[in-house]
């Protein structure tokens, strides 16, 4: 309970220090939101060019950006310090967390507050706002749940695969490389149905760098394209249960990585 | 000597990216996978049709996996090595710029063609690869070749001279990350480096004409794939030329103004 208490605290003083630029302020709301709007012009431009693209209704394929952007928006909210963390790490920043009494992880989460968070969950609501308004499917309290759940397990499946990139981090600075390449990749690849791309390049994107399970089944279970995927059903309604595992192996991963870390003092 | 000190600034860069192994391995499975998947999309996306915006498959492949390996023209990692402009802001080392016997303009256009320079070899490679492959088409004649090449170099004239005023903006802010971002962003959009400008709406690529972005890649692309005819090049050449000369005199007027704001720690 004191955890949370001092973790909110030092949110709100984040927040604050935050705003002592108030155009920079703006400025980072703003990035938020155009940065998932070019993920929205991308896949409007897609679809509206090839319709009926992989056999999906158009108001079905909104699902998929739609959810991808709030659970995306989610992550970056709660977190999206991950992301980036080499240059911490660079600059010796972790040495000083190693000396903190409170865990490495929680410090880096609450280095400052993600301003552009705001922007990014903005637009990402408006848009499932939409998706939602155009979907022709039968929004019951169990397809709403599993939505929900959905969101979460595509937070914490994007946050796994960040942490897996800060954790390589630790030992090779550079490896933060692949965190911008990451994000990249998952807001361009990460909002269409995948069974437009060949078997391959599809399986590569689901085992290779799961990213098919933070929106794509999802919304594949939820508008009766589950079984169209090119995996299992089951496989493809367990999203959310593989998001968790992935995060807690991913946190473990963190962990060890951590117990091994030498600064550059050694 | 001028030119041993041009040397040595244009090599900085490059130098940090052939002493870090990790990185450029990096960079090559990056590079491999995304022209992959960015061929691998568009290939898809026109199973069901021909001809999309004015544009054929063979079109919007070519131009896709172009402009994913012109996009490495400009992507070397300054912040590693502590040299971007907002980090010597932050740390008041900018001063030393202006301690040196090579004036500001001057380093900073060095370093960045040192770092074209080498982003060009990496795409050639990848454009030998992937012509070799089959993956994208070759020009359709020589002239087509020689306009792209030079509106490719015009394309990266404007670019570095957008890049140059994001660095500038640093004078005068404290902050510039946002600002960057949205530019960046700007950049990406209105090139043609997400998708191909022409699969826009009408009113999009009307607004982008008056902006220098689309001048930095979309034109030299279009150009090669033959959505610009040739007929066409000399204006679209001319246009370009217009962004480079107008961004430079704007730049250079900013050097000046900045020059006056730097003020050593201490005063």
């Amino acid at each position: 309970m004191n955890a949370v208490k001092i973790a909110w605290r030092v949110t709100r003083l984040n927040f604050r220090s935050q705003l002592e630029y108030r155009t920079e302020f703006l400025l980072m709301v703003a990035i938020g939101a155009i940065w998932q709007v070019s993920v929205i012009v991308f896949a409007t431009v897609l679809l509206t060019r090839f319709t009926g693209m992989g056999g999906w209704d158009s108001s079905d394929v909104l699902l998929i950006p739609a959810t991808r952007m709030l659970a995306h928006g989610l992550f970056v909210l709660v977190l999206g310090r991950m992301h980036g963390i080499g240059r911490f790490i660079q600059e010796g920043q972790i040495d000083v967390y190693l000396l903190r009494p409170m865990p490495v992880h929680r410090q880096v989460q609450l280095q400052y507050f993600p301003t552009n968070a705001i922007g990014d969950l903005t637009v990402a609501t408006g848009l499932m706002a939409g998706a939602l308004s155009r979907s022709h499917l039968d929004w019951n309290a169990g397809r709403v749940t599993y939505l929900i759940v959905c969101l979460i397990g595509g937070m914490l499946l994007e946050a796994a695969l960040f942490t897996a990139v800060a954790s390589a981090s630790l030992r090779f600075p550079t490896a933060d490389y692949w965190s911008r390449w990451l994000e990249e990749l998952l807001g361009t690849f990460g909002s269409y149905p995948l069974n437009v791309l060949p078997k391959a390049v599809g399986g590569f994107l689901t085992f290779g760098l799961p990213l098919a399970f933070v929106a794509y089944f999802p919304a594949a279970v939820l508008t009766g394209h589950g079984h169209d995927t090119g995996v299992p059903y089951w496989l493809a309604a367990a999203s959310p249960l593989i998001g968790v595992l992935a995060y807690l192996a991913s946190r473990l991963l963190w962990r060890w990585s951590l117990n091994h870390y030498t600064g550059v003092n050694g | 000597m001028a030119v041993l000190h041009a040397w040595r600034a244009a090599r900085v860069t490059p130098l940090g990216e052939l002493h870090a192994p990790p990185r450029m391995t990096a960079v090559l499975v990056r590079l491999i996978v995304q022209v992959v998947l960015v061929a691998s999309l568009w290939n898809g996306l026109y199973d069901r049709t021909t001809v999309a915006a004015g544009m054929s498959r063979d079109q919007a492949v070519t131009y896709a996996v172009l402009a994913v390996l012109a996009s490495r023209l400009r992507e070397l990692d300054q912040y590693a090595g502590r040299d971007t402009v907002i980090q010597h802001m932050h740390f008041g080392t900018i001063v030393y710029w202006y301690l040196r016997p090579l004036s500001p303009a001057r380093y900073h256009a060095l370093r960045a063609l040192g770092e074209q320079v080498y982003g060009a070899a990496w795409a050639l490679a990848g454009y030998a690869v992937c012509l070799a492959a089959g993956v994208v088409e070759p020009p359709r004649s020589a002239a087509v070749a020689g306009v792209f090449v030079l509106s490719l170099l015009l394309g990266q004239l404007v670019l570095y001279h957008v890049m140059l005023l994001l660095d500038q903006m640093c004078f005068w802010t404290v902050r510039n990350s946002a600002a960057m971002l949205i530019l960046i962003f700007a950049q990406n959009l209105m090139s043609g480096v997400y998708a191909p400008l022409w699969f826009f709406p009408a009113w999009f690529r009307t607004l982008s004409t008056f902006l220098p972005f689309q001048a930095t890649l979309n034109v030299p692309l279009s150009l090669y794939v033959g959505r610009i005819e040739l007929s066409d090049a000399p204006l679209q050449l001319a246009i370009q030329a217009g962004w480079v000369v107008l961004l430079h005199l704007f730049t250079r007027f900013l050097w000046r103004r900045a020059a006056r704001r730097v003020i050593s720690q201490g005063g």
